[in-house]
């Protein structure tokens, strides 16, 4: 028997499933996130920062729990607020760990867990993103912004440049009316929703060919090992570029990898894949997001192939 | 003009995704598709696409996405992309929808590899009290006890327990009295599914109740290793039906019974036989019948 077997009916059932189970969480994300652009001043979010930079950015890897933005819509909130001032380590934090730490990714990923240790997949999940943004953001804030930033992303003056569009209600909450915010918040959703969906169903019909086509026997050997099956799935999942609203429901489908390997693949992709990669640039040099990728590559990869078997296996999982 | 056109695509693009998922969710064929905890989000996803593609298409407004100048969407007021949008995302949804046989064939079935042991299978608990496959009380549990999908979580079953253990903690297994509460199909045998039957290969107590008994199970028809037997299948999910994963019991029957097409639904009527080997025992159900029949009204188990 080949080891690739490609049927379309196959196909087409295991996609359309993925995709019922998967589009209604990037839309309720996407409602969210223009929710909160339209309604919540982004003051809200630099006021409530402590003064000291260490603090401020452990408190960072917490908004996204009272802010939660997706990785395909946090580029825009970092680059106003760092135009409003905030730390880099704190835009970096932030950046990383809000598509992971925020009740929505928290709901799906025990959502998409359901009969696998749920609660220990999702606060596993929190609990490494956090601590992976938290070194980032630290690491970053040790730079000159002028060596991580591109030129023109601080100070520059499009912000002043306030057409009639979401931001000025963000700048002045009294501008403009309920009804022409909650336009704005829905129109701001269903962009997000396409640009997202986009890839989204690009990552259903990958899965859904690994997961019907390929004969599961033939991965078993990369499955085995902690190392190369958590390797394999940040790679995969960088390819995929899926939202991380929905990426849980991807890698539960991925049972003949290990937990480990599983979670790596949701740390991962929220905070780099091919997307952000270009996102990325919008912010930072070339070198940085170069840097980056390999940087969370690594840590991601020792924490979920070396450390995490370690405490699962030290308490028991 | 531009912005026009594309901004009505988008809304075409929205309103056709919720009508698919609407369509799907009303006519049942969603039941194949989802677990049913997942079917009231795509209701809901199904009215907000309809709703967000009506107000972001129709409505007037001079409300943009973004800051001029910082849009991320710098392509929101293009056609093409509207275009691409419409064929990335609605097109292969309409396509699976109208293509779609609402199930797998036998080359998924192979590529997965039957599930060994049954009760490594993930079932949560609250999901697992609603609706369980063998009543409480036919395991020995009072009548208003919560009744368990798992057996080995029932109150008197006991897992891993010798057969003398279990015997007597299993209480009222081989007592009359008990097996009156087992289902029992119209034409008057006990309805059982595969898990049942795979779960009394781990359970002396249920052994000990389907002993002897002529059961009814419906499941998918698969070749076997010999002319007389087959694999009678069924799938089982936790979310979709994309993490499906296949359950098998042998069936034994002559020859001239066994006549479907794969994967073609059939109900089998027989007694089962657990054999033990080593430790584990091992389910074959001895065929009396076989005939094709319809799918269940959930042709996936959870």
């Amino acid at each position: 028997m080949s080891w690739f077997n490609f049927s379309w009916q196959n196909f087409l059932f295991s996609f359309l499933a993925l995709s019922f189970e998967g589009l209604p969480f990037v839309l309720y994300g996407s409602l969210l996130s223009g929710l909160i652009a339209a309604f919540v001043p982004s003051k809200v979010i630099t006021g409530i920062l402590p003064n000291n930079r260490i603090l401020a950015t452990l408190a960072s890897g917490l908004l996204g729990i009272l802010f939660p933005v997706c990785e395909c819509g946090i580029v825009p909130v970092i680059r106003r607020l760092l135009n409003k001032g905030l730390p880099l380590s704190c835009a970096v934090t932030f950046m990383l760990a809000s598509p992971i730490v925020n009740p929505i990714v928290a709901f799906s990923t025990f959502a998409a867990f359901r009969g696998q240790s749920p609660t220990l997949v999702m606060l596993t999940r929190i609990v490494i993103g956090y601590i992976v943004a938290v070194l980032v953001g630290l690491i970053a804030g040790t730079r000159k912004p002028e060596e991580i930033l591109r030129s023109g992303v601080v100070g520059t003056p499009a912000r002043k440049r306030l057409a009639f569009s979401l931001a000025p209600f963000i700048d002045n909450p009294k501008a403009g009316g309920l009804k022409e915010k909650s336009i704005g918040a829905i129109r701001l959703a269903c962009e997000d929703f396409l640009d997202t969906s986009l890839y989204f169903i690009l990552g259903a019909a990958v899965a859904a060919t690994f997961n019907t086509a390929v004969d599961q026997q033939v991965i078993l050997p990369l499955a085995s090992s902690n190392t190369l099956s958590t390797a394999a799935l940040m790679l995969f999942s960088a390819v995929l570029t899926l939202c991380s609203t929905s990426d849980a429901f991807i890698a539960a489908t991925f049972a003949s990898f290990p937990m480990v390997a599983r979670i790596a693949f949701m740390v991962f992709g929220p905070m780099f894949d091919l997307k952000l990669f270009f996102l990325y640039s919008v912010l930072f040099k070339k070198r940085f997001v170069g840097s980056l990728a390999i940087g969370l590559f690594f840590i991601i990869g020792i924490i979920c192939s070396l450390l995490l078997p370690f405490l699962y296996a030290s308490y028991g999982f | 003009m531009r912005a026009t056109v594309s901004r009505v695509g988008n809304a075409v693009t929205l309103i056709g995704l919720g009508l698919v998922l609407l369509s799907f969710y009303f006519t049942g064929r969603l039941d194949h598709y989802l677990h049913p905890q997942f079917r009231p989000y795509t209701l809901i996803a199904g009215f907000a696409f309809c709703f967000a593609g009506l107000v972001y298409g129709f409505v007037r407004s001079n409300v943009n996405c973004c800051v001029d100048g910082e849009c991320l969407h710098s392509q929101a007021a293009n056609p093409v992309r509207s275009l691409i949008a419409c064929s990335v995302v609605l097109l292969p949804l309409v396509a699976g929808a109208t293509f779609s046989r609402d199930g797998y064939d036998q080359q998924v079935v192979m590529n997965r590899g039957f599930v060994q042991d049954v009760n490594t299978l993930p079932i949560r608990s609250d999901i697992s009290k609603a609706n369980p496959p063998i009543p409480g009380s036919a395991l020995g549990a009072d009548i208003d006890e919560t009744a368990s999908a798992n057996p080995a979580d029932a109150p008197n079953a006991v897992p891993n327990a010798t057969p003398a253990t279990a015997g007597a903690n299993a209480g009222p297994s081989n007592d009359e009295g008990s097996a009156q509460y087992l289902p029992i199909a119209p034409d008057g045998n006990i309805a059982l599914e595969v898990t049942d039957l795979l779960y009394g290969e781990s359970e002396e107590s249920l052994r000990q109740l389907f002993a002897d008994k002529t059961v009814e199970v419906i499941g998918q028809y698969l070749p076997g290793s010999g002319a007389d037997q087959f694999k009678l299948v069924r799938m089982f999910i936790v979310c979709c039906a994309a993490d499906a994963r296949p359950l098998a019991v042998t069936v034994q029957a002559p020859a001239a019974m066994i006549a479907s097409a794969d994967m073609a639904w059939v109900r089998v009527i027989g007694r089962p036989e657990y054999t033990k080997n080593g430790d584990k025992s091992h389910v074959i159900l001895k065929a009396s019948k076989v005939e094709p029949t319809d799918p269940p009204a959930e042709a996936m188990l959870y």
